[in-house]
């Protein structure tokens, strides 16, 4: 439940770049730091005795938060040049450098990383992690909802559009391009530092080239078009495996199956992607059309 | 208004347009006609900021345009019709129109504005509602002009907006253009179509091969022996 729920939370940190057009798989990076900010404090920085402080926690995540915005409005200022695939390619780049220096630094633990991140909760299994987790999706899901309706938003679409058509209308477009993308980035960052404490461990391995592929898949395979999809296809997705591994577990399946329902975690999403690309081009959830009248022939 | 002085634009090595010179008064129309790929979306584009200048000054009511970026030439009150129209095709018309005013914050002004396009059009009242990628050619040219008159612009910067229309659309939308002019909008028109542009302007220039090589009073141009031969033939 906490995992689906921050999956939805990243996928929206996906989807707000795009909502300009700006198709930035950045995602696990930010999630990556915003993870080891909250780690390092909790583990290092500040010592209590008993459970951890929510309020530290939600201050960790404001931190993470903060630091991931300047940091994406320093890297999205040149990295926003590109456009379309060389975008993605670079911030696929971006993951990759987060990664090999969390595996380099010595802060960051190294290839082993961080454990023992403390715990605010008592029990096992975490759920309590829902009344951080699911609050911060719906403020997130509230912000984009109010986004869209207003202004900026409005501009922002006007970009992915068009850019030429929103230049000419007086709109700057580098400007609301690093805007969607650092707010994109802030989120990230906040999902990190929760999920370091829900985790318990935090390593290089929290932001890979897989973690990009797979918020993506949550944000194609909902749909890209309305902040809804993102939500619904990463909650679909995450509760996947898990209903794949029980299939798995049952035995009387050819080993092969099984392991591909087990671990091909990525195959299968990527299958996913390229059917649902076919089939739901919008993707699941498709956004509600504008009434329109017939078409007249003229 | 709008004073061009040896501007020169370059796309990579290809020289787009070389020193030209052009200039337009307030309350005039002034059309700048010449053959494909003679330069004159690109003089528009270097007005709007929105390729650079290699050279030569741009200024507009004393600004240097040159120093400003896209967005702020149109908060200087200078609307940029572009060639095929770019009206945004997944949105409705009227939020084609209501991006128009996206440099204004007077809500209800805006409101009236939109209500004045919709009488000056009368056909993109009737598909308000209807996505602008569903509307007819010269519906959509209808719609980018009236979007850029909603960011209520002192010049109107106008790119062929007779491209490829049926002469009875085209017609309509000269008729508008004058209209528009009566009511004191500056306007820079580029047209190919060369009969109809000079009867429609003030003054008139010919770009050849990214250079001014004639420039007049439109009357004159119309009877010009050169103009008649290459562009009215
Ligand atoms: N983005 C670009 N990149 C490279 N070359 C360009 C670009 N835009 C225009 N050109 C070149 O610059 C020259 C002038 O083009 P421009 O579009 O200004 O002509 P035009 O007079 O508007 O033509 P048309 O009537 O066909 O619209 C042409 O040779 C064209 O090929
Ligand atoms: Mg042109």
């Amino acid at each position: 439940m906490v995992a689906m729920v921050l999956a939805a939370t990243l996928a929206l940190s996906l989807y707000l770049p795009l909502m300009s057009g700006q198709l930035s798989l950045a995602t696990p990076g930010f999630y990556a730091i915003g993870g080891y900010v909250a780690a390092i404090l909790s583990t290092k920085v500040i010592h209590v005795t008993g459970p951890y402080p929510i309020p530290l926690i939600l201050g960790e995540m404001i931190l993470a938060g903060a630091g991931c915005g300047v940091l994406a409005v320093l890297i999205g200022v040149p990295a926003l040049r590109l456009r379309g695939v060389y975008l993605a390619l670079a911030t696929i780049a971006f993951v990759e450098i987060v990664r090999v220096l969390s595996l380099t630094v010595e802060f960051t633990g190294g290839a082993i990383g961080i454990f023992n991140i403390p715990q605010p909760f008592v029990t096992a299994n975490g759920i309590e992690y829902l009344l951080i987790a699911l609050p911060m999706l719906i403020c997130a899901a509230l912000f984009v909802y109010r986004l869209e309706r207003i202004g900026v938003g409005r501009a922002l679409v006007a970009i992915r559009e068009d850019e030429l058509a929103a230049d000419a209308v007086g709109i700057n477009p580098t400007r609301y391009k690093v805007l969607s993308f650092a707010m994109g980035a802030m989120l990230a960052g906040a999902v990190g530092a929760l999920s370091a404490h829900f985790l318990n461990t935090w390593n290089a391995r929290q932001g890979t080239f897989d973690a990009s592929i797979a918020v993506l898949a949550f944000v194609l395979i909902g749909g890209s078009r309305s902040f809804v999809g993102p939500i619904v296809g990463a909650m679909v997705l995450t509760a996947l495996p898990e209903g794949l591994r029980a299939v798995a577990g049952i035995g009387e399946l050819p080993v092969w199956l099984a392991t591909l329902l087990r671990d091909g975690r990525v195959i299968i999403y990527g299958l996913l992607i390229v059917i649902c690309t076919l089939n739901f081009p919008q993707g699941l959830i498709a956004p509600r059309q504008p009434v329109r009248k017939a078409v007249k022939s003229s | 208004m709008l004073e061009i002085k040896n501007l020169t634009v370059n796309y990579g090595g290809v020289v787009a347009l070389n020193q030209a010179n052009l200039e337009v008064r307030a309350g005039e129309i002034v059309t700048l006609i010449g053959a494909n790929g003679a330069g004159k979306s690109t003089l528009l584009r270097a007005v709007s900021r929105i390729v650079t200048a290699r050279g030569g000054q741009l200024t507009y009511d004393g600004h240097d345009l040159n120093r400003l970026r896209p967005d702020e030439v149109v908060h200087m009150g200078v609307a940029h019709v572009p060639e095929g129209r770019r009206v945004l095709a997944r949105q409705t018309v009227q939020d084609n129109l209501a991006l128009g005013a996206y440099v204004r914050s007077d809500t209800r002004a805006i409101a009236a504005d939109m209500q004045r396009q919709f009488e000056v059009f009368p056909r993109l009242a009737e598909r308000r509602n209807q996505l602008a990628g569903l509307l007819s050619g010269g519906e959509q040219q209808m719609l980018a002009i009236a979007r850029a008159l909603m960011s209520r612009p002192k010049l109107l910067l106008l790119d062929e907006p007779s491209l490829g229309l049926a002469p009875l659309i085209v017609k309509d939308i000269f008729r508008i253009i004058g209209e528009l002019h009566r009511q004191g909008v500056t306007i820079l028109l580029v047209e190919q179509n060369a009969r109809l542009a000079l009867e429609t302007a003030d003054r008139g220039y010919v770009l050849e091969a990214g250079e001014i090589v004639l420039s007049g009073p439109a009357s004159d141009l119309i009877e010009d022996a050169r103009v008649q031969q290459a562009y009215l033939g």
